[in-house]
């Protein structure tokens, strides 16, 4: 049986970003940031356009710090930002409005969140090479607003309508079970937790290596959906027994304290009402034909 | 060199003492800045900033009709740069004076780091301070260690603290450490961005039944906490066998990932530190102030 939803009554809102430059702090300050067990560390992390990472490739494992696959874009001042952050939805179709690349289309796959706060967007790696940071780029945003037809419980949090009916599903006795590549015990949820769901990031543990292997989760790729165990995600993420939030794998893993691969929250309710099934093919590249 | 329990020493002699200053602060807010329920229902609530009067260390951290109650005086320095010193100096048990207005030269204690310090004082002092007098703090106790325990880093921990937690060695030659309460740590939350010298995390208190079963909603401001498999040297990270050891800085939130803050005093990787429950392990008791003075 189809899930249905109310489409018709979505409205679809442009919000705008400019091809974000990577950060550091200024002088004085050490370039390093810190591993876990307080290593001082110099690698490249969010922003920018990257050129060898893209949804599809692994989470773990690159000599890098929360690296957004593809490029990741911020609006012009906090408040703007926070709108492109918030309307944006995993799935939304983002257009290159300006320089060599101009008319290219793209993919929204991912937001991140407090102290970095882009939205990150998936081209085809031959559009990536034409791209220049500051090239401003649209998300067609759809999907804020979207309630599921009989499972008024669950909540979708920048979720579009593209991506949920491409999502493996099901509906079995009132309970909307998702297709999932693995599951994330609460005691390695991270950073993010107390934090906004509407957009932002909620990053999985990933310091202790024989905890992660045990949950499963070592071999995760970007794209990959997961299912959060005992999280509640509708107003803040945090902990609830029976709750679920359903996330994609946004940013790839990193080596600061709390600071694991970042999961994009796209839905949640609160007492059983959203589950999930094993799925290992359930990752964006496949479920929105993402062009390489 | 300090000497404490069963001959642990720590470094207390090497420690300079600075002072850093901040103002009593006033409660700010934003148009139309609801708090939500994990439900989504909007309130407005008091608690944080300025002089609670009635909420001090010692007292209960559920049940307030607030939100992140900070006891006592909530002090902060407007010079950003300024407030970080102030913030990564000022230890737990340090001592505050009152520089300005009716109540100077007035005494208080240090319990806490939430967005800002938090001060005691006696009452009589709190209903002198004006917003905006200026409190200073002789900062004492950053870079402190037991010199028998250099694997334990302790954090805004100050020699009057060190010498009040009641440590002591174990016969299996682990550090121990009378704690209020023992935490799970599937429920520590908000906080888990930062890094682990600034403020602090706050237990998840959301599954309302969890709390009343574990008892977690006994908490009292000022508690002594225990948390196994968090290694808070650089952050917070889930580390099977790590122990931390926390206060409880201010009181419970209805907001969803949000509670108790539990700001970090002491650390271990590698689980050299062992704790159990003995009712009374509150700095309102150790240090005689607040609620159990």
């Amino acid at each position: 049986m189809t899930v249905t939803f109310n489409e018709a009554d979505l409205v679809a809102v442009s919000v705008g970003g400019v091809i974000a430059h990577p950060g550091f702090p200024a002088l004085p300050a050490e370039p390093y940031r810190l591993a876990a067990d307080g290593t001082p560390f110099l690698l490249p992390a969010w922003g920018g356009i990257v050129y060898n990472i893209s949804v599809g490739d692994r989470a773990f494992g690159w000599a890098a710090d929360c690296i957004h696959p593809g490029i990741s874009i911020r609006g012009t001042d906090d408040l703007r930002n926070r709108g492109l952050n918030v309307y944006a939805c995993v799935g939304n179709t983002a257009t290159v409005m300006t320089g060599q690349a101009q008319g290219a289309r793209g993919v929204v796959t991912g937001k991140s969140g407090r102290f970095s706060e882009q939205v990150i967007v998936h081209f085809p790696v031959e559009i990536r090479k034409k791209m220049a940071v500051g090239d401003q780029i649209v998300v067609r945003s759809v999907g804020t607003g979207m309630a599921i037809d009989g499972h008024p419980e669950v909540n979708c949090k920048g979720l579009s309508p593209a991506l949920f009916k491409a999502l493996p599903k099901r509906s079995e006795n009132g309970v909307l079970k998702i297709g999932v590549v693995g599951v994330l015990p609460a005691h390695l949820v991270g950073a993010g937790a107390g934090l906004t769901s509407e957009g932002g990031s909620l990053h999985m543990q990933s310091t202790d290596r024989a905890a992660l292997k045990e949950a499963g989760l070592d071999a995760l790729r970007l794209g990959d959906l997961i299912a959060i165990e005992d999280t509640d995600s509708r107003y803040n993420h945090g902990y609830l027994r029976g709750a679920l939030a359903i996330g994609v794998v946004g940013q790839t893993d990193g080596p600061r304290a709390g600071y694991g691969p970042g999961l994009t929250v796209v839905l949640t309710a609160p007492k059983g009402e959203l589950g999930y099934f094993i799925d290992p093919a359930a990752n964006l590249a496949a479920l929105l034909a993402l062009e390489a | 060199m300090l000497s404490l329990l069963d001959g642990l020493t720590s470094n207390a002699d090497t420690l300079v003492a600075m002072a850093v200053c901040g103002y009593v602060s006033q409660p700010s807010l934003r148009p139309g800045h609801y708090t939500h329920y994990p439900d989504g229902k909007g309130v407005i609530l008091p608690g944080m900033f300025g002089v609670v009067y009635n909420a001090k260390v010692g007292d209960r951290a559920f049940g307030w009709a607030g939100d992140h109650v900070e006891p006592g005086v909530s002090i902060a320095h407007p010079d950003e740069k300024s407030d970080f010193a102030l913030h990564y100096l000022t230890c737990i048990g340090d001592e505050a004076t009152v520089m300005t207005g009716l109540a100077k030269g007035a005494t208080g204690v240090v319990t806490g780091e939430h967005a800002r310090i938090l001060v005691d004082f006696p009452d009589e002092v709190n209903d002198l301070l004006n917003i905006g007098d200026q409190i200073q703090i002789k900062a004492l106790g950053r870079g402190i260690a037991l010199n028998e325990f250099p694997q334990v880093e302790f954090k805004k921990t100050s020699p009057k603290l060190l010498e009040a937690l009641r440590i002591t060695r174990l016969g299996n030659g682990a550090l121990h450490v009378p704690v209020a309460m023992e935490l799970p740590i599937e429920i520590m939350g908000s906080g888990a961005e930062l890094n682990s010298e600034f403020v602090d995390q706050d237990l998840m208190s959301g599954d309302r039944k969890l709390m009343a079963d574990l008892g977690v909603d006994q908490m009292r401001l000022g508690d002594i906490i225990g948390i196994r498999h968090a290694d808070h040297h650089f952050g917070r990270s889930y580390r099977k066998g790590a122990v931390s050891i926390g206060i409880c800085i201010h009181g419970d939130s209805i907001m969803t990932g949000h509670g108790p803050g539990i700001m970090t005093l002491m650390t271990c990787a590698g689980g050299g530190i062992e704790f159990d429950v003995e009712p009374g392990a509150n700095i309102s008791n150790y240090f005689r102030i607040g609620a159990l003075k």
